[in-house]
């Protein structure tokens, strides 16, 4: 079958195309050049008055695992018509049904949960896997489990380093390594409260900074697409811009993404000794070829935070709203964190966060090089997308709330001064084209010849701009129109993306050693295969290319 | 034709420790375990096939097709209004169905541990609470306190693998081991046989553990009934010297004090509170028929962790109003569909309502249901995934016997 969506503006940066009246032709769930329609078209879809884009891709948003979890539980006033605090508006930590369910009404198709766990690699791709519509997967996190860090601290190669990296890309049925606090999680199980980037935790003696310098480096020698997910040290901490500056010098030049950065993006300047350092930040992201982030912008309302970061998740235990909250050491592994939280619009630090966010958007030179997210849960649900992108593309809009806030902010940062306004060229690239490229995804996020028909059709005559995004017309996944106009026309499940890069297996010899020893399961059942990822998990896997090297 | 395999590092599913260390001989239908750890080789061998074993579907007493039962069973379900499905332990797979099948009839779902579930995350909902898992507590903990017997009677291999394993990448001289209540001379010596730990035990009544906690975290030397001051001193002693502090517990175990909730919430803070200065953290263990497998799946799925019904492609929960024992008490329901896949005991059938089970072959009763299908057990005949006690870790369960009998899965999709 043959489906034509005729004479839309179409967006599609991948292929340096913006606002150009096009035709998109789409065969058997992938899209095809119209020089190669050589049977009818079955279907023709007007879409004059229609804007086309690639479906959005989320690269950062915590949709799966036991943290996710955890939250659901502990929130259950949100979800939960019969408790005395039950808020329906607050999507904070949605059932997969209602993940799934929320993303395809705005015309996300693929994301990605940033932080999954090996251990519980099993969990996270299981509930993933019930879903609905989207393809996803996850960045397999590394930089605190004992295994690694005694691996650093025997002094080990770095193609030992390498094939452990692989192996667990491989075992988790991963798309990239994420770091979170590097060293940081471990140390605090040996209650050490803080770890700066070049302070050697106490038990191993290993420094964050040489954990981002072997993890940056394995990745790269893999071929690995996407960079190493950084979160980095002293999250949330007042003055952390000079632990993120370095942090992206420990990298050496070699491809880094930096996640939630407003988070890491705080000076400490003035009375209250909080400030914004978005410039300072940005002037690194701006020269830096390598480097890349997502914003992890907040937004005021109610939310839970949820992290791998143990040690920051303690440390900010007793801001929680409502008044509960969990932290958990995982099996020599990992660590984590569930925090609920309220963003107040009358408060100095939320509402600086929020401007600092917004900073950084605007001052990126290069819309391939930072990407929207509110590191969902964290800054504010992904349902807020596109009151964010009005935010981009509305100066007006965006002082009018900025009027609003606390006064003293103005002290702290330039937000005011900034006459920026993103245009639909570059919210195509953000949260199509740029995510797709910096996670090697090359199906997606384009509408090339041969890519899935993840297609999302807008309504240009909608003057609001929040309202375009946030009930396109169309959704089209994998060929298939899945919401129209609102309305879901057919349940669909996507798939699982993986990279596989080669390494040596003798590895998992010693590894197997170790988990005889040390653990409380066998490597064996560690191990994810590709057949239980099919037919116990519920999600077939797609293996991505892992020869792609950027410029070291 | 005998037909001998030995398969090794077969996952058990029959506790929430689901350890994957188990080898066992297949002959033909049968299977032995080859360890020697008696309780549980003798439990997994339980299940094998033998002259009381179910393996046709059964309507009353008589034995039927499955066709025929899954018809009987279908008009059954729209002939009554309320329908409640059972959980008494299956695998993901299983539980998938469970909510496909009554998304699709508007049934309600419910474990038949749930009050238990719920008391442990009533600390989560309401307050802090610092967790831990068995590999963290099995290297890191150098003092581990367990409140009631049962957590080793449940799990008895929490011994040999986490209390007192052979190898620990933080070795410690002697771990110290604090038994609260009433332990048996058996299991203390089971846990002094296992390896090096010293070990306390307290003969505390469990009503008492608020108290004792509270005693501990000040300089208040106030004796409680069964604790004498030498003992307590001595606890405070091995606990200020120690880095990772445990709690371990199971919340079944306190069902017959006066307050459950409140024993589990002074546990909770007990621990809490020690990480202000110190490292402490809670691993309470779950209930034996895959408990946390049901609370982990159905929390992703619907936001709930039990009791929920299904209403026209919504979920409603409510503890009290969709709590199995009190439909099934109170008569609010026509139909309990049991699913029994690893449970051990005898399912209680109940009068005035149509009781289906799909259980596995050797499941018995107090009385004989209105139908019964034969399913076979993940693990065993099937291949699955189960939670382990921890939440955080889930175990792939392999097959080791082909005796031919559909999954929990198999029967629900048949049925939806």
């Amino acid at each position: 079958m043959i489906t034509q969506l005729k004479s839309g503006n179409v967006y599609d940066p991948h292929n340096k195309i913006s606002n150009v009246k096009k035709d998109i032709f789409i065969q058997d769930g992938k899209i095809i050049d119209k020089k190669n329609v050589r049977s009818k078209v079955d279907k023709i879809i007007n879409c004059s008055d229609k804007i086309i884009m690639p479906g959005a891709i989320d690269l950062h948003t915590h949709i799966g695992g036991g943290k996710v979890n955890i939250a659901r539980l502990m929130l259950e006033e949100f979800h939960n018509e019969k408790e005395p605090g039950y808020d329906s508006s607050a999507i904070i930590a949605p059932s997969t049904l209602k993940t799934g369910l929320k993303y395809i009404e705005m015309g996300y198709t693929t994301c990605f949960e940033p932080a999954l766990l090996p251990i519980n690699a099993r969990q996270a791709h299981a509930e993933m896997s019930d879903i609905p519509f989207i393809d996803k997967g996850g960045y397999a996190l590394l930089g605190n489990d004992d295994y690694f860090l005694d691996l650093l601290r025997k002094k080990s190669s770095q193609s030992t380093i390498n094939d452990y990296v692989a192996f667990i890309l491989s075992a988790t049925q991963s798309l990239g390594i994420k770091v979170v606090n590097p060293g940081g999680i471990n140390a605090f199980k040996f209650n050490q409260r803080a770890l700066n980037v070049d302070e050697k935790s106490k038990y191993y003696g290993i420094t964050p900074r040489e954990i981002v310098e072997k993890l940056t480096r394995a990745i790269y020698d893999l071929g690995v697409p996407h960079p190493l997910h950084v979160h980095c040290s002293n999250l949330g901490i007042p003055g952390n811009f000079l632990s993120t500056i370095e942090t992206i010098k420990a990298a050496n030049g070699l491809p880094i993404h930096l996640t939630h950065i407003q988070f890491q993006s705080y000076g400490n300047n003035g009375d209250k000794g909080f400030s914004s350092a978005a410039v300072e930040i940005s002037n690194y992201l701006n020269k830096i070829e390598n480097l890349t982030c997502d914003v992890g912008q907040i937004m005021f309302g109610q939310t839970v935070t949820m992290s791998g970061d143990s040690m920051s998740q303690y440390r900010n235990h007793n801001h929680a709203h409502p008044n509960k909250w969990m932290c958990m050491d995982i099996e020599c592994d990992a660590g984590c964190g569930v925090v609920p939280f309220k963003y107040k619009d009358k408060s100095f630090v939320n509402a600086l966060q929020w401007a600092i966010g917004l900073e950084i958007f605007l001052l990126a030179e290069d819309p391939w090089k930072v990407f929207l997210t509110t590191d969902h849960p964290n800054g504010a649900p992904f349902t807020s997308y596109p009151h964010l992108i009005k935010l981009l593309m509305d100066k007006t809009f965006r002082n009018d709330i900025l009027n609003q806030l606390p006064k003293e902010i103005l002290n702290h940062t330039i937000l005011h001064t900034l006459k920026r306004e993103y245009t639909l060229n570059e919210i195509s690239i953000m949260t199509r084209s740029a995510p797709a490229k910096i996670l090697g995804l090359k199906e997606k996020g384009n509408l090339s010849e041969g890519s899935d028909a993840d297609i999302t059709v807008y309504d240009k005559n909608k003057k609001d701009i929040e309202e375009m995004f946030a009930h396109p017309s169309l959704v089209i996944k994998d060929g298939k129109i899945v919401v129209e106009n609102g309305k879901i026309k057919e349940y669909v499940w996507g798939k699982t993306h993986t990279v596989k890069p080669d390494y040596d297996k003798s590895i998992e010899k010693d590894l197997g050693k170790f988990f005889e020893k040390y653990h409380t399961m066998k490597l064996d059942n560690y191990i994810l295969s590709d057949d239980e990822m099919n037919s116990l998990v519920g999600s077939p896997v797609y293996v991505n290319d892992c020869k792609y090297k950027r410029k070291q | 034709m005998t037909s001998q395999n030995n398969i090794k590092n077969l996952t058990c599913p029959f506790c929430s420790m689901h350890c994957d260390d188990i080898s066992v001989t297949t002959t033909n239908d049968q299977y032995k375990v080859d360890q020697k750890n008696t309780v549980c080789a003798k439990k997994i061998e339980s299940y094998n096939l033998n002259t009381k074993s179910i393996v046709m579907p059964m309507v009353g007493k008589k034995v039927v097709k499955l066709s025929e039962a899954l018809k009987k069973i279908s008009n059954l379900i729209k002939g009554h209004n309320e329908t409640l499905i059972l959980n008494h332990g299956v695998e993901l797979a299983g539980l998938r169905s469970i909510l496909s099948f009554a998304s699709q009839r508007n049934c309600i779902v419910d474990h038949v541990n749930s009050k238990f579930l719920y008391q442990n995350i009533g600390v989560v909902q309401r307050t802090g609470y610092m967790a831990t898992s068995l590999t963290e507590t099995k290297n890191r903990a150098d003092a581990i306190i367990i409140f009631g017997n049962e957590v080793l009677t449940k799990t008895p291999r929490l011994i040999d693998k986490v209390l007192t394993p052979k190898n620990s990448l933080f070795p410690t001289s002697k771990k110290e081991i604090i038994l609260i209540g009433n332990f048996s001379a058996k299991i203390v010596k089971n846990i002094k046989g296992k390896g090096k730990c010293n070990i306390t035990n307290i003969k505390l009544d469990l009503n008492l553990v608020g108290d004792f906690l509270k005693l501990l975290a000040t300089d208040d030397l106030k004796l409680l009934k069964g604790l004498k001051k030498s003992e307590l001193i001595k606890i405070k002693n091995i606990l200020n010297k120690s880095k990772y502090i445990v709690a371990t517990w199971t919340a079944s175990d306190f069902i017959k004090t006066l307050n459950p909730k409140k024993i589990i919430a002074a546990i909770c803070k007990y621990i809490v509170d020690l990480n202000v200065s110190s490292r402490a953290a809670c691993m309470p263990i779950s209930g034996i028929l895959a408990d946390e497998t049901s609370s982990q799946a159905l929390t992703w799925m619907t936001g709930f962790p039990s009791s929920i019904k299904h209403m026209d492609g919504t979920f409603k929960h409510d503890r009290n109003a969709f709590n199995s024992q009190k439909l099934i008490d109170e008569k609010n329901v026509d139909v309990v569909i049991h699913v029994s896949t690893i449970n051990s005991g005898k399912l209680k059938i109940n009068s005035d309502i149509t009781n289906i089970v799909l259980g596995h072959p050797n499941t018995t009763f107090t009385s004989t249901p209105d139908i019964f299908i034969p399913v076979g057990i993940p693990g065993i005949d099937y291949e699955g995934i189960m939670f382990r006690t921890d939440k955080v870790v889930s175990v792939a369960l392999k097959k080791i016997r082909d005796i031919k009998l559909p999954s929990t899965q198999n029967i629900l999709d048949n049925l939806a």
